[in-house]
């Protein structure tokens, strides 16, 4: 659900006061059954979905009624049928994935490599092209082929409950952008659906939120309008749109993350905690321990370990693979295809090149750490100039600009430092010093090595200081949530 | 009990930052704030001016196109300029007129084309300028838009925050657009600047009917308090050679004069080919071209004044 479009919370609103009401007096009056909670965040996050997009809720209703009769049947037939029927409904559900997000890219850039495409293919297709894609139709298919799998590899082959499984597939905080919850975690918490309003609930779910908000509306939102894409002259500039970019994507994914969370933990489901203060990682590996990971342990679980099964000689190759097509995920585009090659290749330098590099440098460094940080941030910087651009011609262009010595000239410098307006220059360094300094407490806990990456944000003083200064400093022209596009 | 201790530190923590946010908005140096200022004075000035009177009303393209001094001499008659923002919306603007209009009174409509095209007679500014003005449900603004226009009231904006600071720092005082101070007939005394180059606007849409029938609404308004309406086409810098502009400027005053008396040249229809009369926006006039469009203006209302 888009948490930065009003007519999100207005809906929830409109929603919650009578059904809640309804709900308080029928308690009161002993007509309430516990039933009807289950029912109620059913239609409360089928309602949100169909606001969203009316178009894609009939997709998705599909969806959900094609997986659990199917997932229902499986789970009674013989271990053979079972693993067939899972196969077909995995490649089905992938299908429907691709038909929406990758059609499009199969045939113009993908089939038009090799073959003269007519422009009018989408008149002559026998399918409908969409021109964009369903809400979360990357999130929910891929919750339900790991439902799929988790319910073939259950010891205990128990029937859900329809209800359950909507509730499960559904649930409005994360099915557009995460986190892509498990069988195991989830399932368990939405079975039989109760409310449950505790003050602990509504506590942390509230420092969750305002956490959350303040990434996103402050940090993420403020940064946002001082990314040019078009810049593609001036190495300075477009390390520093690249370093913008790189903040601006994990605070406005996280604050998403931690605001679904926020919400979840109000109506007392814990979700997982998807990021954990990625930017203190000290390598790449650590990187993807900490970004995403929901989706990280995802691909680790369905994609690279039945992928690699017992050929472990390989498992360098498959890692290339699944990173590659990790990448490939994020969108039907080039760029992610060579940003998830790109961070594949990574992996792979420092598995063979990490360990003589650390030896080397530590007889120089007496603290190689801050090191490794560095290249490591410096690396994933450098990714987000992939990431960034879709345009693949401006992409080489810019990867050209950046190993061009002569575009890093003093003139390009002071253009770079004198492009802002004094009212941008401030604003912007303003956003840039809370970011900076969120970063700071991010590595502070890390390095206390606190249960929680942002244990010091979830203090009951610090996460109401949030509040404030989102409600005070959100940019009040939210920009879309960028995972809303994958 | 602990629940209800909970919600309570939370929505305390919250009202109270949108409390300090509000408090910006309205009174510390956000757009809001000035056009609050503009309104609030001249309501001020306009009851301080004896009836029967003329009251000039409408958008921007009313405030910063009138020179009430020129009008007052031609007309003999003392003239307030109660023009506001465009983006304020007509279902807004309308009402606020009003309680100014005495018997006798004689209140000029000068509705830019923007006005004129707002499907539902509100714009952009309508929520914060209700709530500033402590009228939040005049206007029939949707509860969802206004629910919306609330809370982000509270919600100022780093870049707001900073634009103010910088101005206090740097001038001694907040800047606003709406800031500089009125004549004692309500009239803007400072020209703004154009900063980017000129076009000829060109008018895509005659007058929508919402517009149209809100305007009616009104002069039975003005009419029960015993004044009388008048509409007047503003003057625009615009293209006089687009068929289309002129067609659609003709059906907008056809349309008008359905309503009640409209005043414009009939073979210019109002439009202006000299950018040297405008100042920042295609509406907004110099203060020559505001001498002058008074002038014109005078000439135009002279009869039906004396009818």
């Amino acid at each position: 659900m888009n948490f930065s479009e009003f007519s999100f919370w207005w809906i929830l609103l409109l929603f919650c006061v009578p059904f809640f009401t309804a709900r308080l007096v029928g308690q009161s009056c002993h007509l309430w059954r516990g039933s009807f909670d289950m029912v109620g965040i059913a239609a409360l996050s089928m309602l949100l979905f169909f606001h969203a997009s009316a178009t894609s809720f009939l997709v998705f209703v599909v969806q959900i009624l094609f997986n659990y009769g199917m997932v229902r049947w499986m789970i009674t037939r013989p271990p053979a049928q079972e693993r067939l029927i899972a196969t077909v409904l995995i490649i089905l559900d992938v299908c429907v994935l691709a038909y929406f997000k990758y059609l499009t890219f199969f045939v113009e850039d993908a089939l038009g490599l090799v073959m003269p495409v007519s422009s009018s293919w989408r008149s002559q297709f026998p399918l409908p092209v969409l021109g964009g894609i369903p809400p979360g139709v990357s999130f929910y298919t891929f919750q339900m082929v790991a439902f799929v799998v988790d319910s073939l590899k259950a010891r205990r082959k128990k029937a859900i409950e329809f209800m359950d499984y909507v509730n499960f597939v559904a649930f409005f905080p994360q099915i557009v952008a995460g986190p892509i919850e498990r069988r195991s975690s989830l399932l368990p918490q939405v079975s039989q659906f109760r409310f449950k309003f505790t003050a602990a609930n509504w506590d942390w779910g509230f420092r969750w939120l305002s956490l959350g908000l303040f990434m996103k509306f402050v940090l993420a939102d403020n940064i946002a309008p001082y990314i040019d894409l078009q810049e593609t002259a001036n190495a300075w500039l477009v390390w520093f749109y690249a370093f913008l970019f790189t903040l601006r994507i994990y605070f406005d994914f996280a604050g998403y993350s931690f605001i679904a969370l926020g919400i979840a933990r109000i109506l007392g489901v814990r979700l997982t905690v998807n990021f954990l203060a990625p930017y203190t990682s000290q390598s790449i590996n650590e990187f993807w321990r900490r970004w995403h990971v929901s989706l990280s342990t995802w691909f680790r679980d369905y994609v690279f370990l039945p992928l690699m099964g017992s050929r472990k000689a390989w498992a360098p190759a498959f890692l290339f693979i699944t990173f590659t097509l990790s990448g490939f995920w994020h969108g039907a585009a080039w760029n992610f295809i060579l940003w998830g090659a790109y961070h594949g290749a990574l992996l792979l330098l420092l598995r063979y090149a990490g360990r003589p590099f650390q030896k080397t440098v530590s007889q120089y460094i007496k603290q190689p750490q801050a090191l490794s940080w560095a290249l490591t941030f410096g690396s994933i910087i450098l990714g987000c100039v992939f990431f960034m651009e879709v345009n693949t011609p401006r992409l080489f262009t810019k990867l050209l600009t950046l190993v061009t010595p002569w575009a890093y000239s003093w003139h390009n410098l002071s253009h770079a430092l004198s492009h802002l307006s004094l009212n941008e220059s401030v604003a912007l360094g303003l956003t840039l010093l809370l970011a900076v300094g969120f970063l700071l407490v991010e590595h502070i806990a890390v390095w206390q090595e606190r249960a929680l990456a942002y244990e010091l944000f979830l203090v009951p003083w610090v996460a109401k200081t949030l509040l404030v200064l989102t409600i005070l400093l959100a940019a009040n022209i939210p920009s879309e949530f960028i995972y809303f596009e994958f | 009990m602990q629940t209800s201790r909970t919600l309570l530190g939370w929505i305390a923590t919250a009202a109270l930052a949108w409390g300090a946010g509000s408090l910006y908005t309205a009174y510390g140096g956000s757009s809001t704030t000035w056009l609050r200022s503009m309104y609030e004075r001249k309501m001020t000035l306009a009851q301080a001016i004896a009836s029967p009177k003329l009251i000039v009303t409408g958008g921007s393209g009313a405030h910063y196109t009138i020179d009430s001094d020129v009008l007052e001499a031609a007309l003999d008659r003392p003239v307030i300029n109660l023009g506001i923002d465009g983006q304020v919306g007509l279902n807004l603007i309308l009402p606020s007129v009003l309680p100014q209009v005495r018997a006798g009174d004689t209140v000029v409509l000068i509705p830019e084309y923007l006005l004129l095209e707002q499907e539902a007679g509100l714009g952009e500014r309508s929520g914060p300028f209700a709530i500033a003005t402590g009228h939040p449900f005049v206007g029939h603004i949707p509860p969802q838009q206004l629910a919306q226009d609330a809370m982000l009231f509270g919600v100022p904006s780093l870049r707001a925050l900073v634009k103010s600071s910088l101005d206090l720092a740097t001038l001694k005082r907040v800047t606003g657009y709406y800031d500089d101070p009125l004549t004692e007939h309500g009239d803007p005394t400072l020209d703004k600047e154009r900063i980017g180059e000129w076009w000829l606007l060109r008018i895509k849409r005659p007058a929508m009917p919402y517009p149209l029938e809100r305007i009616a609404q009104f002069r039975e308004d003005v009419e029960a308090q015993g004044g009388t309406l008048l509409l007047a086409l503003p003057w625009v810098y615009a293209d006089a050679n687009d068929p289309e502009t002129r067609a659609n400027i003709q059906a907008t005053a056809t349309a008008l004069s359905e309503i009640a008396p409209v005043v414009y040249d009939f073979s210019t229809l109002n439009i202006q080919s000299d950018p040297d009369l405008f100042t920042d926006t295609h509406y907004h006039l110099t203060a020559s071209g505001r001498a002058l469009r008074s002038q014109a203006l005078a000439q135009q209302i002279q009869p039906l004044l004396a009818d």
